[in-house]
């Protein structure tokens, strides 16, 4: 067997990067690790990233190597990356991406969920629960309540033609909107709630959506 | 074959059974042979609307366990020759002595001999709600301009669209004119948009429909109240009539309304 460098430490701007070898004994590599990490030319206090190249690393294989890495004291890991993943994973975010509609009234009483974004079509009646992992568009009137983000996505919003909920949850941030809320308008007509950078629900025009989530855009072509 | 329309609400008190009993006199006087069937087992009062309390031998419960034939338990109006009759509710048991299937079953019974089966449900949406529509085509959420009807009405439409059956229309009852002049209730428009389902009809309140109630007399047979129009109104409308909606806002005199109570006084 070839003796080969199963670990390759690399220098940026942005602190060292580890490179692990993926062919290789996975114990082996935790071997060369952990004579790397008690490396005496490695001195002070180090940021480093680590990068699995194709080998999957499991939750419990991921804490593994950081506690061998962080071992020594002085080298401190900012984040594990790996060129592949589980189909579970990639399931969960192809479904995280999609958008589900739904056409008609959620009426009283009644829940629609969905695992990405979600596209109403309908009025929200009140006691009508609309919620998603991403983003809530609602085509029509808003008169229950809505969670975006619902799995602790903080960049979710609830935009609707008439934002009148009565009550607005955007990750695990909640706000019922009562008349001594000041961010409510008189005339609700194309608005979208969204998670202001001091923590708290916002409520804006929809026209200002672009410059508040310019992520939220999947558009590519020409202006 | 015929047809069995369930009347329903969600919320008690909204006029259901009221509305039960006129729309099933207003058929019957248009000549269709009508079946009311009162499913409110344990609270019954469509029988006392109607004035037949005293000829109840047997009902529901005694038909659905084999106690009786159907046909012994039916109360006839004697005012319509056969054109009007009643299956009353049991009293002295619960809802639960009954169960959708049998109630399935007696309704497919019925619809052999009679044009229409009203199907008056009980107010809330557990078993009792649950047995009245089991064997209905159609429904009619019946509910007054108040903010907490509307909200029931919107709960139980919810559980209409979800059962085989068609979308169900609605009935705004107990109307007060000199409230939605003043803008102090909800309007026709609020509730029509809010609910957004077809508008089978409104009805005035109007005292005369408690009166005639507790004389038996259904209101659909004074032809000259508001409340017995809109309910003629709807029976027409269920007989596939096309009849223009009544207005709501009778107004302030025009001028002519004034010039001419000048000259009357």
């Amino acid at each position: 067997m070839s003796k080969q460098q199963v670990v390759t430490i690399k220098g940026t701007k942005d602190g060292l990067i580890l490179r692990l070898d993926d062919q290789c004994a996975y114990s082996d590599l935790l071997e060369e690790l952990g004579k790397k990490a008690q490396d005496p030319g490695l001195e002070g206090a180090v940021e480093v990233q680590i990068h699995t190249g194709s080998r999957y690393c499991s939750d419990q294989a991921a804490k593994e190597i950081i506690q061998i890495v962080q071992s020594a004291g002085h080298l401190r890991v900012s984040k594990i990356q790996s060129d592949v993943i589980t189909m579970e994973e990639c399931n969960r975010r192809v479904q995280e991406q999609q958008s589900e509609t739904y056409i008609g009234i959620v009426r009283s009483g009644q829940e629609v969920r969905a695992k990405g974004d979600l596209v109403v079509i309908g009025d929200v009646n009140p006691n009508g629960h609309v919620s998603a992992a991403g983003s809530i568009y609602i085509l029509g009137r808003l008169k229950g309540k809505a969670h975006a983000g619902n799995a602790g996505n903080r960049e979710a919003v609830i935009a609707a033609s008439w934002l009148e909920a009565t009550h607005l949850m955007i990750a695990d941030q909640m706000e019922t909107m009562t008349d001594e809320l000041a961010i409510l308008s008189e005339h609700p007509e194309m608005e979208c709630a969204y998670l202001h950078t001091n923590g708290f629900i916002a409520i804006d025009r929809l026209q200002d959506l672009r410059l508040l989530r310019p992520g939220l855009s999947t558009f590519k072509g020409g202006s | 074959m015929g047809e069995a329309i369930v009347i329903t609400s969600g919320k008690g008190g909204v006029g259901k059974t009221t509305s039960s009993a006129n729309l099933g006199t207003a058929l019957a006087l248009q000549g269709k042979k009508v079946c009311l069937v009162d499913t409110d087992i344990g609270l019954r009062n469509l029988d006392v609307i109607l004035g037949l309390e005293n000829r109840i031998i047997y009902d529901l419960v005694d038909v659905i366990e084999g106690r009786c034939r159907i046909q012994q338990a039916l109360v006839k109006d004697k005012r319509f020759e056969d054109r009007l009759f009643l299956l009353p509710a049991a009293q002295t048991t619960d809802k639960n002595a009954v169960t959708p299937e049998q109630m399935k079953d007696l309704i497919t019974e019925l619809k052999r001999d009679y044009d229409y089966i009203l199907i008056d449900c009980p107010a809330g949406i557990e078993q009792g709600y649950k047995n009245a529509i089991a064997g209905a085509d159609r429904a009619i959420v019946v509910t007054t301009p108040e903010i907490s009807a509307v909200r029931d009405a919107d709960r139980i439409i919810g559980l209409l669209e979800a059962e085989e059956i068609e979308p169900p229309k609605l009935i705004i009852n107990r109307i007060r004119r000199n409230l939605i002049n003043s803008g102090d209730t909800l309007d026709v428009n609020d509730i029509t948009s809010h609910l957004s389902i077809d508008l089978l009809g409104i009805v005035l309140d109007d005292e005369n429909v408690i009166s005639s109630s507790n004389k038996g007399e259904p209101v659909v047979m004074d032809p000259n109240n508001p409340a017995a129009l809109g309910y003629r109104n709807i029976a027409r409308r269920i007989l596939g009539e096309s009849v223009p909606l009544m207005s709501v806002d009778t107004g302030k005199p025009g001028f002519f309304g004034k010039l001419k109570s000048l000259f009357s006084k």
